[in-house]
């Protein structure tokens, strides 16, 4: 009975288990894998994130200068993250907003770099 | 006369589709015909399109709940099929992630036992201590319940100092309470009315039937793959088989607190005997022959085969899961107990039908 008691005490003057969700968000941990950003600036588009990629999320189209992530199949393994040789990719701990058209594929075009000018020919 | 009543597949107390048809005799159980299928998403042959690399997450989603150790038993098959050790660091967090799958599988059961015979601040009190296994899972791997720890090699992600405390902190303070939700299970006059003496099953039987886990340990069968299988690791860590002797629905329950206590134990061991070192071997080439890998899972022994032929692509993968195992049993524990208990009976067995079909 009195170990009820204690347990009925303890419950009332205790703050709620639970959050007001929508209105009280909890921070992300700082480790958490939330969504793949992507930085094109010095993506030289040479598909390793494509190949390395299981379930297929990411194309990449040479032709088109284009980098498309699909969110909806990426099942945050970050193995891309770990295979781009240009440090293109990284996780960030924002989860991925879901239901927005526009996330269901982001289509970054690659922008074209200056190319260095060639050095003269010495005579 | 008997009547026959479906089972399932959709049930309050089944978490997943599974069909049983209840042979029914005045309210009690005569026969049982249980029917699967309704979950099968042929993973097994989707291996044949993903490389030995990639076919590590696609083991890791044949199950939601142990998904860490389906990760570690095909990694570990892959392993042994290239003869390679893996440094020594690297299997400590193997052992830690995966006793972290099961301090929460075993906590979400116990939730849903409770659940399941109408104990429902129970259920929300186990459901609450999973959550702080889960937090720390989180902020070790990444995510809540794929962990992805597991790679052919190693493992993905090294553990700080940071932590490490935090998994200290996390056995002190979830002690007391599991100790606590003990007393309710072990001692509670109406648990014990609804549990003890239901559908027993003797040790011979239990040896007999094939079954996993802490299906056959409730029986009184001291088989733990932990301790007898190849994964030396567990041998220093302090970790003494859960067995009882009764074989019934009460029985199984103590099993499975007392290994929540012992994954406790193992995960503070685990971390005081870690060394420092190399997290990952890299592994070249592509495997050929075969390999066979058993652990113990939440639920019981899982089997891993894998064959490769050469080229990047494993020819085979074949899984036997513990609930395929304990299937057998169901059918000779559900003779003889009574229709309201047949949800109780079911859920002893810890099923988990989309791993079993996978
Ligand atoms: S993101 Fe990295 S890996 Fe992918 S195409 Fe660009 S450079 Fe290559
Ligand atoms: S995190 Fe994994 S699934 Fe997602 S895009 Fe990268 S490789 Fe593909």
């Amino acid at each position: 009975m009195m170990g009820m008691l204690n347990l009925v005490l303890t419950n009332i003057s205790r703050k709620p288990a639970t959050r007001l969700y929508p209105f009280e968000i909890r921070e992300p941990f700082k480790e958490f894998k939330g969504r793949i950003v992507f930085n094109p600036e010095n993506c030289i588009l040479c598909g390793l994130c494509q190949k390395k990629c299981p379930p297929d999320a990411i194309t990449v189209t040479k032709a088109n200068k284009t980098w498309e992530l699909n969110v909806f199949r990426c099942i945050m393994c970050t193995e891309c993250v770990k295979g781009c040789p240009k440090g293109c990719l990284s996780v960030s701990n924002e989860r991925a907003k879901t239901g927005a058209k526009e996330f269901i594929k982001i289509a970054v075009p690659i922008v074209d770099k200056p190319k260095a000018p060639k050095a003269a020919p010495s005579k | 006369m008997t009547t026959i009543i479906p089972f399932g597949p959709q049930h309050p107390v089944l978490p997943e589709p599974v069909s049983l048809k209840l042979e029914i005799d005045n309210d009690v159980v005569v026969g049982v015909l249980p029917s699967l299928g309704y979950v099968h998403r042929g993973l097994e042959t989707f291996i044949n399109t993903k490389d030995f690399n990639q076919t590590t997450y696609v083991c890791e989603r044949i199950c939601g709940i142990c998904s860490a150790l389906h990760g570690i038993t095909y990694t570990r098959a892959v392993e042994k099929l290239f003869d390679t050790e893996i440094p020594e660091r690297a299997q400590y967090i193997r052992v830690i992630v995966g006793e972290l799958n099961r301090l929460h599988s075993h906590l979400l059961w116990l939730g849903l036992f409770a659940d399941g015979f109408g104990f429902e601040s129970l259920f929300y009190e186990c459901w609450k201590y999973r959550e702080e296994v889960l937090d720390v899972a989180e902020r070790i791997c990444g995510n809540r319940v794929i962990h992805s720890i597991s790679k052919v090699g190693g493992v993905t992600k090294d553990l700080t100092k940071e932590h490490i405390d935090m998994l200290l902190k996390m056995c002190d303070s979830l002690e007391p309470e599991i100790k606590n939700v003990e007393k309710v299970f072990v001692n509670n006059y109406t648990v014990k009315q609804r549990l003890v003496g239901l559908a027993t099953m003797s040790k011979q039987v239990a040896y007999e039937a094939g079954t996993a886990g802490p299906t056959l340990r409730g029986s009184g069968n001291a088989i733990d793959v932990r301790e007898t299988a190849d994964w030396d690791i567990y041998k220093d860590l302090g970790f003494k088989t859960a067995v009882e002797k009764d074989g019934d629905c009460y029985a199984r329950t103590k099993v499975r607190i007392t290994e929540l206590l012992n994954s406790l134990t193992i995960i503070r061991n685990a971390i005081s005997k870690m060394p420092d070192g190399e997290i990952e071997t890299r592994i070249k080439g592509f495997p050929t022959g075969e390999a066979i890998m058993r652990t113990e899972q939440p639920r019981g022994e899982v089997v891993y085969y894998v064959k490769g032929n050469g080229t990047k692509k494993l020819e085979r993968l074949k899984v036997r899961t513990p609930t395929f195992a304990n299937i057998p049993s169901l059918l000779l524990m559900l003779p003889g107990v009574k229709l309201a208990d047949v949800p109780i009976v079911v859920l002893t067995i810890d099923p988990c039908v989309s791993c079993t079909e996978r």
